[in-house]
């Protein structure tokens, strides 16, 4: 009977109660997996055997770490550029920058890595480069977004203050969206972490987990190359969750308002 | 029960007030002027309930009355000195009653304290006394998110008056509100009113009990019918002096014999609009 509950409809739950859930259908794939082991779905076994190899004799802490630090210097620079072409567009003049730069998540990144590949001759730096430029885009056009929903209210509560111009942009557009900023960015490092593996497949120098993957395809070694997405799927979640703690340090308020907001289902 | 009274110098001036909106006149010809009441022994500010039906341009004079936007004919003079009013210069409580999210109950005082060039220690220690005035101590370090409605308003009407000012402008304070809650907000009124000689607050509602119970002077916004079926902008077609009828600083003035008769007036006069 009590487990009925679960399967009634837009019965809100409790964060103890999804953790349980979670577990259950965790230990249910698990499950499913081990008695589902074939040629192409290897078995958890092999996959940790897999692992230990990629661990003590492929390096796969370096090649995480230079991953990492790869992704994170991309996010930093998207999250400036895009920062910086977002809230300059409270002046008339920058405006069409930033609708400029958000249409260019449309145009092709096989044909922008030959532009970029002769420009900054490889390394890093290319690889930090392309990421940039696959996250700019579409930060840009969320961060847009959101700035263009900030009601008049907003704004005239600011300048009923007595606030001037650049005041009211300070506060309600900078300060006011900086929860959001992060949630962006939050997403934008999720987006970069799934480029990553492409870009670092395209410029091996410099390592990374994408040049493990990539070499563990060409042999077609399925057991490396599921413990290394197990591994980028882990990390990436990691990732998830300190970019999350930063919003609840940076910005406690924004939690507050979500709470107020939702309907108590931890979704 | 009517009260003694002399009527002084003019606080508050809105001189032939005229707006047009894509082609559309909203405000015509709106003129008013609202003079400092005194009462012997008291204390006492002046409290203006503006009533109109919805979309005759409440908002739009709310926000020529807060320097927010400009009419394009007529200018509004405030204070003893009948300054033209600019943004800043007037205390506005908009309906939602707006805060900064990103700061605290006492930082969104001392950030509007602090906006009137008071150094960081006088800020606090106004923000501080505002608290008390209005019993926020509790919420002083909570952010507005976790506020309850009541205490958003009383926070965003100290926000207001944390600097002396000759103006508070508030939209629609009663909306949403049940009967307990409406006579605890006129009470918040008239204490603020109390303590204010010079301050006129300027309430901007469509609830006419609130209205009679609260203010002084009633002003009826409304569209004149103009011969042909042309459209004219609104302006204020009718001001009742609630303090000559009696009705105005009265304890008990829902059950006072004007009361329903001057409730019947209006209502006759909004019909006819």
């Amino acid at each position: 009977m009590s487990f009925l509950r679960f399967i009634e409809p837009n019965r809100v739950t409790s964060r103890g109660e999804l953790r349980m859930l979670g577990a259950v259908w965790l230990g249910a794939l698990l499950i499913g997996w081990a008695n589902s082991a074939s040629g192409v779905l290897p078995s958890p076994a092999e996959v940790m055997r897999a692992l230990r190899s990629l661990i003590f004799e492929q390096g796969l802490f370096a090649h995480l770490s230079s991953s990492l630090y790869t992704s994170l210097l991309a996010l930093v620079w998207a999250g400036v550029l895009s920062a910086l072409l977002c809230y300059s567009a409270v002046l008339p003049a920058f405006r069409p920058l930033s609708t400029l730069i958000g249409n260019l998540r449309f145009w092709g990144f096989a044909g922008v890595s030959v532009a970029f590949t002769l420009w900054f001759h490889g390394g890093r730096e290319l690889k930090v480069a392309l990421l940039t430029f696959g996250m700019t885009g579409f930060f840009v056009t969320g961060l847009r977004d959101e700035l263009r929903v900030i009601p008049r209210e907003r704004y005239d509560y600011a300048r009923a203050l007595g606030m001037n111009e650049w005041r009211v942009a300070w506060e309600v557009v900078i300060l006011g969206t900086c929860d959001r900023f992060l949630d962006l960015m939050r997403q934008n490092a999720a987006m970069g972490w799934m480029l990553l593996t492409m870009v670092e497949a395209l410029v091996r120098s410099d390592g990374g987990i994408g040049v493990l993957l990539a070499n563990q395809s060409k042999h077609l070694d399925l057991a490396s190359i599921a413990a290394l997405q197990t591994v980028i799927f882990g990390v990436g979640l990691l990732q998830d969750l300190a970019l999350a703690s930063l919003k609840r340090v940076l910005c406690p308020w924004a939690l507050l308002k979500v709470e107020d907001q939702s309907h108590g289902l931890p979704l | 029960m009517a009260c003694r009274y002399e009527l002084k110098e003019i606080l508050l001036t809105l001189d032939d007030l005229g707006l047009s909106l894509g082609g559309k006149a909203i405000l015509s010809g709106v003129s008013a002027c609202v003079r400092n009441v005194t009462r012997p022994g008291v204390l006492q500010g002046q409290i203006v309930g503006v009533l109109g039906p919805s979309g005759v341009g409440k908002t739009q004079l709310f926000r020529l009355l807060s320097g927010l936007s400009h009419p394009d004919r007529g200018r509004v003079l405030v204070g003893a000195k009948q300054q033209p009013v600019a943004r800043g210069d007037v205390g506005v409580v908009a309906q939602a009653y707006p805060l900064f999210e990103h700061y605290s109950v006492l930082d969104n005082l001392m950030v509007a304290a602090r906006q009137h060039g008071l150094s960081k220690a006088e800020a606090r220690t106004q923000a501080n006394a505002m608290l008390a005035r209005f019993a926020l101590q509790e919420c002083a370090s909570a952010y507005p998110a976790t506020l309850s409605g009541g205490q958003r308003q009383r926070v965003a009407i100290a926000q207001q008056l944390i600097r002396p000012k000759p103006l508070l402008l508030m939209d629609e304070p009663f909306s949403g509100l049940d009967l307990a809650m409406v006579r605890e907000v006129c009470a918040l009124l008239a204490e603020i009113s109390l303590h204010n000689e010079e301050l006129t607050t300027v309430i901007v509602t469509h609830d006419i009990n609130a209205a009679l119970s609260i203010a002084d002077t009633l002003w009826l916004l409304g569209r004149p019918r103009a011969p042909g079926g042309k459209t004219e902008g609104a302006r204020i077609v009718h001001t009742i002096d609630l303090m000559e009828r009696g009705l105005a600083w009265h304890p008990d003035v829902m059950h006072a014999p004007e009361f329903e008769s001057t409730k019947r007036e209006v209502e006759q006069r909004f019909a006819a609009l």
